[in-house]
């Protein structure tokens, strides 16, 4: 297929923790906020002068420096964050909202806010507790802790309006840019696919680091060049898969995974498109930040969720996925040393497998995955017992 | 008759195998890896292609597959297929009772089960690190100053087992070398090394479902204290097999490069 228009600039900005799209709206005089966990929803912090990037670590080598504050049993992703802004690379923001969702990386906040890391005389930190249950009363408790945390710091230190108003207009720009990706997203239904996981994955990822103003009208044009995008003749794809587990923040891994010939048909991680890009529901007849809270709290299919009813509809969410999408298997990874997906990928790994019949591939994996030739094997392999199961089952 | 190649373009040594239309071996060549796998898979090719009268150079191979790390640039193949699958495949064609397998190559462990058919069920393996692998062997042979083949028999010959506490190829070396000052006895210290990778298979081993037997493959199949001592860690019987268990993956590429060939 020939390159979607906006693919190499994207590609591109994804390289830098500080891109283009972000200095440019810094250099506007927006407030960039840092953001590490998908529980502290994106409309809040992209109010109108604020914008949110969430934290990656692109291009990591060597995790040393962040090794060294956090100990080599810690995430990877944790430490490659703590390195890059060892590193400099987040010396640009104002401040961090962190939850208390995931110890190891408020760790890695902790030592940016200690270290003094984004010291620019105004950077502060904040962690927020959230729910671990999804019910009427865990929501009250959500709604408080993103007032104390999020919106009355953004309001009183930075000066951001949070009124309802505002905070209605910021649902309103992010259910555009959701259902953007929502629409490009669908094309991966089809049988010979007019869009790759990979472009998929860059395009999504994008949406996480960069303004959403900036992001909306590449995502427009995205979408009027894809209905008129004539797939590849022959499919150079062997499986079909859903990519689910851990957060994945390196569309290169996305791409070593089609490489191998399994194509990305769906997605259920942090940084992918469900359930983080299903438009948030909305409507006059609540106040805004319990009806954003309520859509973070129901939809959320972080691990971190433990209650019985949780952890079933994650699995029953998944195998929707892979029925709406025509998967032939699952892909379940996680970043070594990740707490929750260490237990979930295992669990839901075995539930998937034996309970609904699926063929599982189960990794943990590195946090920079793109040139593991190891990872290539094992997909490649899953790949390729999908495959031969499917022959023998036409033959029979 | 048309022959069918399978070619393993291994991390330390390429392995090819040619089989005739009926399966049989009509060639089988192992040599040392060089830098570049192209060089490597053309090498093992021609000498390949050498032990088979009939033909004149690999692209008169009616279907060849590669396999193993340099996989995608095995010259004339039409195809590549993971080492997963080919070792399955391939210790399927060998022995088709065999229902678990672990493959000791250069620088991964894998723990593969199969399938009545020979195809993959289920696998397990390492991750980037080289510890239990033959890089690890060679390390070690290297401490202690003999070749790989002698000290793969070393082990047999101790009688009690010096634990080996480091994992990592680097620090266990700096431990053979710490335990070989002490004056501890040489086949004890090399039983240790056995018996460290002996369990890091067995971890391989229960997860692809190893239940009463087990073939070992790969070039550290040949290493007869590892042998001894999975027997000894696993409790259950390593399998010998007819065919030299290192040239397992390109026999499996072969056949499957015979099978899609036939069917053609």
């Amino acid at each position: 297929m020939k390159d979607l228009a906006h693919i190499y600039e994207l590609e591109k900005l994804l390289q830098d923790t500080y891109n283009e799209a972000a200095r440019s709206a810094k250099e506007s005089g927006r407030y960039a906020i840092g953001s590490v966990c998908a529980m502290i929803p994106e409309p809040l912090l992209n109010l109108d002068g604020c914008f949110s990037v969430r934290l990656r670590a692109p291009g990591t080598g060597s995790l040393e420096m962040g090794t060294y504050y956090m100990t080599s049993i810690m995430c990877e992703c944790a430490r490659a964050i703590l390195e890059r802004a060892l590193e400099g690379g987040y010396g640009y923001l104002d401040c961090i909202f962190a939850p208390d969702a995931c110890a190891q990386m408020n760790r890695c906040v902790e030592n940016i806010d200690k270290l003094k890391l984004c010291d620019n005389g105004r950077f502060f930190v904040t962690y927020a507790d959230v729910p671990m249950k999804s019910d009427e009363t865990a929501l009250r408790h959500y709604v408080r802790q993103m007032k104390q945390y999020v919106l009355e710091p953004l309001h009183e230190r930075l000066g951001i309006d949070t009124s309802d108003a505002a905070l209605a207009e910021a649902v309103k720009r992010q259910n555009r840019l959701n259902r953007l990706i929502m629409e490009i997203g669908a094309y991966r239904r089809e049988e010979k696919p007019r869009i790759t996981g990979y472009e998929f994955a860059v395009l999504c990822l994008s949406t996480f680091v960069c303004p959403k103003e900036y992001m909306i009208p590449i995502l427009e044009e995205t979408l009027d060049e894809l209905r008129g995008r004539e797939p590849d003749a022959a499919s150079p794809y062997r499986a079909r898969v859903v990519m689910a587990g851990s957060e994945i923040d390196d569309p290169d891994f996305i791409r070593l995974t089609e490489e191998a010939g399994a194509f990305v048909a769906a997605d259920c991680y942090c940084l992918g498109s469900y359930p983080e890009r299903t438009p948030i529901p909305f409507d006059e007849k609540e106040d805004a930040l319990t009806q954003i809270c309520r859509h973070y709290m129901e939809q959320g299919q972080c691990p971190r969720f433990m209650n019985t009813e949780k952890i079933r509809q994650r699995h029953q969410y998944v195998d929707a996925l892979a029925k709406e999408y025509r998967a032939d298997g699952i892909i379940y990874q996680q970043i070594k040393f990740c707490d929750y997906w260490g237990y979930e990928r295992a669990y839901a790994s075995e539930v998937m497998r034996g309970e609904y019949g699926y063929p599982v591939l189960s990794i943990d994996r590195p946090y920079t995955a793109g040139n593991a030739g190891q990872l290539r094997t094992r997909v490649q392999a899953f790949v390729e017992s999908i495959e031969i199961k499917r022959l023998g089952k036409k033959g029979s | 008759m048309r022959y069918f190649g399978g070619c393993d373009a291994g991390s330390t040594y390429t392995k090819c195998v040619i089989l005739d239309e009926n399966g049989k071996i009509a060639a089988g060549v192992t040599l040392k890896s060089r830098i570049d796998p192209v060089l490597s898979a053309q090498a093992a090719l021609d000498e390949a292609v050498t032990q088979v009268s009939d033909l004149k150079d690999a692209g008169e191979l009616a279907y060849l597959v590669g396999t193993g790390y340099g996989r995608n640039k095995v010259p004339f193949a039409d195809e590549n297929i993971s080492e997963i699958s080919c070792h399955a495949m391939g210790v399927h064609t060998a022995d088709p009772t065999v229902k678990a397998v672990i493959d000791i190559g250069g620088q991964d462990v894998k723990g593969i089960s199969i399938d009545s058919d020979g195809t993959v069920l289920d696998f397990a393996m390492n991750d980037k690190c080289a510890a239990g692998t033959g890089r690890f062997f060679e390390t070690m042979a290297n401490a202690f100053e003999m070749p790989l083949s002698e000290f793969s028999k070393l082990s047999l010959k101790a009688k009690n087992v010096i634990p080996i506490t480091a994992q990592c190829t680097v620090f266990a070396e700096s431990e053979v070398i710490s335990l070989v000052g002490e004056g501890k006895p040489m086949e004890e210290i090399a039983a240790g090394i056995e018996m460290s990778v002996a369990k890091r298979c067995f971890v391989m081993a229960k997860k692809a479902g190893a239940v009463d037997c087990v073939a070992l493959t790969g070039g550290c199949a040949k290493n007869d204290g590892l042998k001894d001592a999975i027997e000894k860690v696993l409790k259950i019987k390593v399998i010998e097999l007819d065919i030299d268990p290192q040239l397992m993956g390109a026999l499996g590429a072969a056949e499957f490069a015979r099978r899609k060939g036939m069917s053609a």
